[in-house]
């Protein structure tokens, strides 16, 4: 397999150098293009992508403070886990915690560490709205979205192999992933989530309707100083509320549960 | 560049070619979970019979690409936890122990005296699954009291290896669907442990300029201590009718 890769970079790399002669004349502006192309091929392990996620996930913490409350943390475990059954990836284990802010958003670093703010949680009104939610940020650890844009970034001029993933590079690596998380994925890795999102959200059984619910309520904030960080680092509420629906429609999606009770007493107490 | 045309045609008749062949096995993937319930409720690592509430005895995962299916099989000795997997193979409906030092025939082990464990074989000469795909599924002894209560929530697309249906890889591609569930606090090593916060991220860039942090390892330590337990997870969406609780059983009721 490993051979296989090789072979593949190789081809991929060697693919590249008319190319890289045609529009650069300078021998090292060619060298540097090859090398961005073969970066790009670099695969991260999930080993790696745990490392990089648990460093980012510490970062995050950094920032906000996690919830040391038990019962609201074990609550929000059991929905994610919920949902995050539908699609596991059997190489990593989920996680999920709360931020202590009154900041809106939730953020999904690699290796299956996954965060929602105290805000966000006060703005949901079901558990189907909570699931909706974490279901979205499963689906970017499941398709490694910002994995694969460390992969594609500036950030890994400096790594030749996986192995150079450590120290000061390790560090540049971490900023970069939670720089991402901050200022948000591209609308396209976005897009995905909430498609990805919806199907493990009412694949468990949950209302379909519960993300869409959710970011069409974060319209009706929209100003307001806690959702400007969501607003700055996602598509339009409107256009995703859209999507979402058609995607449900599309799909014959619909029934299940919304359980507002079950969430008004674990979370509203 | 005079190639280009031929090797163009090349490619388009290797694509019709592939098109052409037989689908791949995929399609014929299967990959369902079994949450198996009898009546009772467990007490002090026993179940104690009661005809009005269900005591959970075990998982199981399927995987199946017929005539060969593989079955883990994961039962609780105490209604709180599930213990590691017991791996059942077959091809048709014969099924096999798989143990690490090889097979047997499940009616000459052990396990072929349990009758929940038998019942976990349910797949015709073909290897094709017996029953609903999802649903509740009741059954009921003489007098029509309720043995047993399997709900079952089939994936809708299955892709695993299929690998793992060969009886010589007992560990191969294990755990798909627990994965990720069961060993939620799980520590990791220490060495790992260690390593972490040593690093030094001071600043993170947000939508509102870049603003000074301090990594938190430590938070990350307690996140991954925190245990929610496969058996938990299972009472969480029975309770609300999630999972496999959420469709009809076999007479189209709802639980």
């Amino acid at each position: 397999m490993t051979r296989a890769i090789r072979l593949l970079c190789c081809a991929t790399v060697l693919a590249a150098l008319p190319v890289a002669s045609a529009r650069a004349q300078n021998p090292f502006d060619r060298l540097r293009q090859i090398a961005n192309v073969a970066r790009t091929l670099l695969p991260i392990s999930t080993e790696k992508e745990i490392e990089i996620g648990r460093d980012i996930a510490a970062t995050i913490a950094g920032r906000f403070p996690v919830s040391t409350d038990a019962p609201l943390t074990r609550y929000v475990n059991l929905v994610g886990l919920t949902v995050a059954s539908q699609a596991p990836r059997p190489d990593i284990t989920y996680r999920f915690a709360v931020l202590e802010t009154p900041v809106v958003n939730a953020y999904a670093a690699p290796g299956g560490y996954i965060f929602i703010t105290r805000g966000a949680l006060g703005l949901i009104q079901s558990e189907a709205e909570l699931a909706g939610v974490l279901a979205h940020e499963v689906g970017h650890v499941n398709r490694r979205h910002v994995i694969e844009q460390i992969r594609k970034s500036d950030t890994m001029r400096e790594v030749r192999n996986t192995v150079d993933l450590q120290g000061a590079v390790m560090d540049h690596v971490v900023g970069a992933g939670t720089g991402m998380l901050f200022t948000g994925l591209s609308r396209g890795d976005e897009l995905e989530a909430d498609s990805l999102g919806l199907e493990y959200a009412s694949g468990a059984g949950y209302d379909p309707g519960g993300l869409a619910a959710f970011v069409g309520r974060l319209d009706q904030h929209a100003g307001e100083g806690p959702v400007s960080e969501f607003f700055a680092t996602h598509p339009k509420p409107n256009e995703r509320v859209e999507r979402l629906q058609a995607i449900a429609q599309r799909e014959g999606l619909a029934g299940g549960v919304a359980l507002e009770d079950r969430y008004r007493a674990n979370v509203m107490k | 560049m005079s190639r280009l045309p031929s090797l163009a045609r090349l490619a388009g008749a290797l694509a019709l070619l592939a098109a052409a062949a037989p689908r791949p096995a995929a399609a014929q993937l299967a990959q369902w979970t079994d949450v198996v319930y009898v009546p009772g409720f467990w007490s002090a690592g026993r179940i104690v019979a009661r005809p009005d509430s269900l005591a959970l005895v075990m998982r199981v995962d399927y995987f199946a690409s017929p005539p060969r299916w593989r079955a883990e099989v994961r039962r609780t000795a105490d209604g709180l936890t599930f213990g590691t997997p017991d791996i059942l193979m077959g091809s048709g409906a014969a099924g096999l122990v798989v143990t690490p030092l090889g097979t047997t025939p499940l009616e000459q082990h052990a396990l072929g005296r349990d009758p929940l464990v038998r019942a976990v074989v349910v797949f015709d000469a073909g290897g094709r699954r017996t029953g609903p795909a999802a649903g509740q599924i009741t059954d009921r002894g003489a007098g029509g009291a309720i043995t047993r209560v399997v709900y079952r929530r089939a994936v809708r697309n299955p892709s695993f290896d299929t690998a793992m249906l060969d009886p010589g890889n007992r560990a191969g591609g294990s755990t798909l669907l627990a994965s990720g569930i069961t060993r939620v606090g799980d520590q990791r090593s220490a060495s790992v442990v260690a390593t972490a916060g040593a690093r030094g991220v001071d600043r993170v860039k947000t939508p509102g300029g870049d603003v000074p942090v301090t990594p938190d390892p430590a938070a990350i330590l307690r996140m991954e201590r925190f245990a929610v337990g496969a058996v938990a997870l299972e009472a969480f969406m029975r309770a609300g009718a999630l999972g496999p609780y959420a469709v009809p059983d076999s007479t189209g009721r709802h639980s």
